[in-house]
């Protein structure tokens, strides 16, 4: 079975907590170098879960500078409840809650519309960004913003449910439950589409 | 639903994912051999879970280039966001300016012998209020409260983009505390840390994980009593 999340995806959980505790601490004094560290390290899985929830790479570009900016703001007011993988995680995820409501539902990214239209030109099986892998990537887009969040982070993200739970400010049971929702919604969806699986 | 299809069906995924001990599993695997509901629920769900690792496994979508660092970093290259940088505590200044204004002129005026103290009457928002002490706040009552504390902190939440005021019995960082969420900061008073002040608003729960505290939430009136 392949592994679901390859080893360059694997989360930044960053080692020692001493060791993410001084980096947090130098960095909410401002070290520059602290400070680009971070971003170096959490860049990349903060873009991942941005452009999965909002679905459309020069918004999730303007977001990813809004996450950082703000988080970057915010490391002094850092209270080292969580891990700051999970911090970043919030602020991205609110960033894109926030975005997409002040979008509104007037406007539909573009590869919405085309990725439908590349499904029935390709068939090619097992993902990479064929036919299958739009459809499935546009069905999980489709899912309302709390069930496309969890999608993300479990399986994307590879987040147990304590982790998403920190993410997502609920209780792990409400986590579950939301995510059986979101499998079931996923399921209808792609049915509806005609497989993809 | 039943009772046990409550549970069964908060351990599908878990259950699919081998996490499940051998006595649970045992016992999902007798219900959904008896509930027709709950097993047609898991083919759907192992469906969906199928799903959701086939899009884990997807190559994420390239960004193109990231943001360097510096235009991350600096605020200069974007004015809105700068002014966003400054509206916090701006506001927080704007409303201490009103403090000290008010003082000044005597919108309040004092009563009883402290010369800062303010007259409840006069601040008092509408509708009743029950007097809480810090101790004694219960799980999520919801009821509209007033209490009395010392100001420990005064912060601005980034996450729920609200004040976060830390109410103690005492002046110290130690003793029983309520989190007094400001929604609406602009409106109201903000005490500086050290300050005594009667908190008019909401009793509730916060039960997420990593907080677990007792709140005033939504504030909808703060009186300084003692500067």
């Amino acid at each position: 079975m392949p592994p679901e999340v390859s080893s360059e995806r694997a989360l930044p959980r960053t080692g020692p907590a001493d060791r993410e505790t001084s980096l947090i601490l130098a960095a909410s004094r401002g070290d520059e170098a602290a400070l680009r560290e971070i971003y170096r390290t959490y860049r990349e899985p903060v873009w991942r879960v941005i452009v999965s929830l909002v679905g459309d790479v020069p918004q999730a570009q303007d977001i990813l500078q809004n996450v950082f900016f703000k988080a970057f703001r915010g490391l002094s007011g850092f209270r080292f409840r969580s891990a700051l993988f999970t911090w970043m995680y919030r602020i991205a995820c609110n960033e894109c809650r926030n975005h997409l409501r002040r979008r509104g539902p007037a406007t539909v990214p573009l590869e919405t519309i085309l990725g439908s239209r590349y499904e029935a030109d390709s068939a090619v099986p097992g993902g990479g960004s064929s036919g299958p892998a739009d459809t499935l990537r546009a069905a999980v887009r489709d899912l309302p913003f709390k069930l496309r969040e969890v999608v993300v982070l479990k399986y994307q993200e590879d987040l147990s449910y304590e982790e998403m739970s920190r993410v997502l400010g609920c209780p792990p049971g409400t986590v579950a439950s939301r995510l059986n929702r979101a499998l079931l919604e996923l399921e209808l969806r792609l049915r509806s589409r005609g497989g993809a699986r | 639903m039943t009772f046990s299809c409550f549970f069964a069906r908060r351990r599908f995924v878990p259950y699919l994912e081998g996490q499940v001990p051998s006595g649970p599993v045992a016992r999902l695997e007798r219900h959904l051999e008896r509930c027709a509901r709950c097993s047609e629920l898991f083919a759907r769900v192992k469906a969906g879970h199928e799903a959701g690792r086939a899009f884990g496994r997807l190559a994420p979508v390239p960004p193109g280039r990231f943001s360097d660092f510096e235009e991350v970093r600096s605020p200069d290259r974007r004015p809105w966001a700068r002014l966003a940088a400054f509206a916090a505590p701006a506001l927080v200044a704007a409303a201490a300016c009103i403090v000290v204004l008010f003082a000044v002129t005597g919108r309040h005026q004092a009563v009883g012998t402290g010369g800062a103290a303010i007259g409840p009457a006069e601040i008092t928002p509408s509708g009743a209020f029950m007097k809480l002490a810090i101790r004694d706040f219960g799980i999520d009552s919801r009821r509209q409260v007033v209490t009395e504390g010392y100001v420990q902190d005064v912060y601005y939440d980034e996450q729920e983009q609200t004040l976060h005021i830390k109410l103690g019995e005492r002046s110290g960082g130690t003793g029983p505390f309520v989190i007094c969420e400001v929604r609406d900061a602009g409106r109201l008073t903000i005490p500086g840390t050290g300050s005594r002040v009667r908190v008019y608003g909401r009793a509730r729960f916060d039960a997420q994980p990593g907080r677990g505290w007792h709140e005033v939430n939504p504030v909808m009136e703060i009186a300084v009593l003692n500067r």
